[in-house]
């Protein structure tokens, strides 16, 4: 189990502190893919740094920490020691492999570089060698320089590096974003099958609801800086339980329906206000008073299924929402 | 092969350069109103304070022509030039020390030359780069901003002011270095080489505290934006050990343009260090070309000017061959 407690995450700017992640408290499984979601600005990208614990100025950790489920010399690690396990028990797979790779060295002596300088990197290589081969690479794929390898050749090797170290905890920031979408798939299923055989945890942030539907065990959404929504994937998407999680996936495309999406209209609240109440009041067809003024609790309405909703529990057909949305004061257009 | 068609390209293009630079320095002085007979014989005389007879004028004239290589169509001139230089490097006898050849100066002011500034450019490239990448990797600390304030203020200064100042103050006042260089002809021993160095000082300082300025700016700018780059945040998140990312991250991709700059920089020391020859009276290339140039020896100054073209083609000739070592993505095409 990996618990984040109470996080608050801040960055530090000119205008004074404002959070991007405002109060998270979730207990993770292991063993699973976890999806992030949620629009830009929501916090995704904070909440995997908090995790990695990538925490340098601008951004802090204002309260809060994370335990990662696995212990060292007794001790159970939590964000203050977390980077001594980077690229051992917790990896990193980033969004561009293009700028992620230092054009003027061999990716060779880049896969070992951050390894105790005791260790036998010749012997660690022969394995990467093996290793990559898995991963549909040619083995001197490793001793190229990043310029020589094709696009989908260099996220193969992030995915390898990645993963090569066989960590429990794997985040990958939307690690397909740049790639065309044959070259998604392989990579989506490489990351996958690689999931399925370590059963370590991955933590995949996208804003593409298709892919997440695609790969993700359990999805995680949020919204201006928090949390909204918690479960298992195949339920969040069949039956969500709060609203904005529900727009989300009704803005999905599906064969043979051709109606207009309509997408979530209206933007998401600025961190720098003084926010009361549910956070997605002015963008929700259902608000009502009692969303101005008093914010949801967050809180688990079926079992592993979580979400901040002070009307959770009424079960809207996805009809009724659209039928309701239409009617909003804000959607109604201007006669 | 690429590799082979390369080098045989980079070779090529080379010896263009040397080529077009020997028909300018050859067809240049031609095109000035001046003739360089008729100048001397106008000397000769003048100093001798007395006329030829117009018959011991054209022979003169004739043996002056045949000595300097003016005599004949403009053609085979051209190509009586060409063969002297290319083939026994003779660029004929000198104007102002006739007959003395200008080849036998050149050999002898070179040496001081490149070891005055080759040693000098690279002391200052190298200390600059190694203080700059370290005001660059860690800008935040004090360290980087003293060092920052130090390059800011070294580099504009003109050298030769720094030069002066280095006169005034170590040679003058406080006379611990001579005020110009004193080194007796002989054998090279020890305690020559020992003079040679005493006498060097005040020269190489004042070239090194100049350029150490500009290495260290442009490393540092250059560290700061590399150190923003995406593969130097993930060798971060991988745990790679500081020291690793500062040498093989930003210092490897920073270093690209700076070797440009080096191999430009040795490539024009010839005319670089021209003041700080003339200042210290140190016996090299840009001592010579002053002399050459105020004593009307357009010999001596044709053959310091294509020793300077040689050693800049020379220098881009080097830096095209070598530049793939340091570039992996320049590729031999």
């Amino acid at each position: 189990m990996i618990r984040l407690n109470n996080i608050v995450a801040t960055y530090t700017t000119t205008r004074g502190e404002v959070s991007a992640v405002d109060g998270v408290n979730l207990e993770i499984p292991t063993g699973k893919i976890i999806g992030i979601a949620g629009e830009s600005g929501c916090g995704k990208s904070t909440l995997l740094k908090v995790i990695y614990g990538d925490l340098i100025y601008p951004l802090a950790l204002k309260t809060g920490s994370v335990q990662y489920g696995f212990d060292s010399f007794g001790q159970e690690v939590t964000t203050s020691d977390i980077k001594e396990y980077w690229f051992k028990r917790i990896s990193y797979i980033p969004q561009s492999s293009m700028s992620s790779l230092n054009p003027v060295i061999r990716i060779n002596k880049q896969f070992t570089d951050h390894l105790d300088p005791s260790t036998d990197k010749a012997k660690v290589l022969e394995d990467v060698r093996a290793y990559v081969q898995k991963l549909d690479l040619p083995p001197e794929a490793i001793d190229a320089y990043p310029h020589q390898l094709s696009g989908g050749m260099r996220q193969r090797i992030m995915v390898a590096m990645g993963t090569f170290f066989n960590p429990d905890i794997i985040l990958a920031d939307e690690p397909t974003t740049a790639l065309d979408v044959v070259v998604q798939k392989g990579i989506l299923l490489l990351l996958m099958g690689l999931q399925e055989e370590t059963k370590s945890t991955i933590f995949f942030v996208s804003h593409d609801m298709g892919v997440h539907y695609q790969i993700t065990h359990k999805m995680l959404i949020m919204y201006a800086a928090k949390v909204v929504e918690f479960g298992d994937s195949d339920i969040i998407f069949t039956e969500p339980l709060h609203p904005y999680t529900r727009m989300l996936i009704e803005s999905l495309p599906t064969i043979g329906d051709d109606h207009l999406r309509t997408g979530v209209s209206g933007r998401p609240p600025s961190l720098w206000e003084d926010l009361t109440g549910c956070r997605f009041a002015p963008r929700c067809p259902l608000a009502t008073e009692l969303c101005q003024t008093t914010e949801p609790e967050f809180k688990e309405y079926r079992r592993g299924h979580f979400a901040a909703c002070h009307y959770a529990e009424n079960t809207y057909q996805s009809s009724e929402i659209a039928i309701l949305y239409d009617h909003h004061p804000q959607n109604q257009s201007p006669e | 092969m690429a590799l082979f068609q390369y080098i045989v390209g980079r070779f090529v293009s080379y010896f263009v350069v040397l080529f077009i630079g020997l028909t300018i320095t050859f067809f240049l002085p031609r095109l000035m109103p001046s003739d360089p007979i008729e100048q001397y014989i106008f000397e000769l005389q003048s100093q001798a304070g007395q006329t030829m007879s117009p018959d011991e004028m054209a022979n003169l004239r004739e043996t002056l022509s045949q000595i300097y290589g003016l005599d004949g169509s403009l053609v085979s001139q051209y190509l009586g030039y060409l063969e002297r230089v290319i083939l026994h490097f003779d660029f004929g006898p000198s104007f102002a020390s006739f007959p003395a050849p200008v080849i036998g100066f050149i050999v002898r002011a070179l040496p001081w030359t490149l070891g005055l500034l080759v040693t000098t450019t690279l002391i200052a490239w190298t200390i600059g780069n190694l203080i700059g990448l370290r005001a660059g990797y860690h800008h935040n600390s004090r360290a980087a901003t003293v060092m920052e304030v130090v390059g800011v203020a070294l580099y504009p200064i003109p050298y030769y002011i720094v030069a002066l100042v280095l006169i005034m103050v170590f040679g003058y006042l406080l006379s611990i270095f001579p005020l110009t260089t004193t080194i007796r002809p002989g054998p090279l021993t020890f305690a020559k080489m020992r003079v040679i160095l005493y006498n060097s000082v005040l020269p190489a300082l004042s070239i090194i505290v100049v350029g150490l300025g500009w290495n260290i700016l442009s490393m540092k700018a250059l560290s700061f934006a590399h150190k923003e780059e995406g593969y130097v945040t993930f060798a971060r998140l991988k745990g790679t050990p500081s020291r690793t990312i500062m040498n093989s991250y930003v210092g490897r991709n920073s270093l690209l343009p700076q070797i440009t700059g080096l191999t430009l920089s040795l490539g024009a020391i010839f005319s670089g260090a021209l003041l700080i020859e003339i200042l210290f009276s140190y016996p090299g290339m840009g001592l010579l070309m002053r002399t050459a140039a105020s004593s009307g020896d357009y010999n001596m100054l044709y053959g310091t000017i294509l020793v300077t073209i040689f050693a800049v083609a020379t220098a881009t000739l080097v830096l095209d061959l070598i530049y793939p070592v340091f570039d992996p993505r320049i590729r031999y095409r």
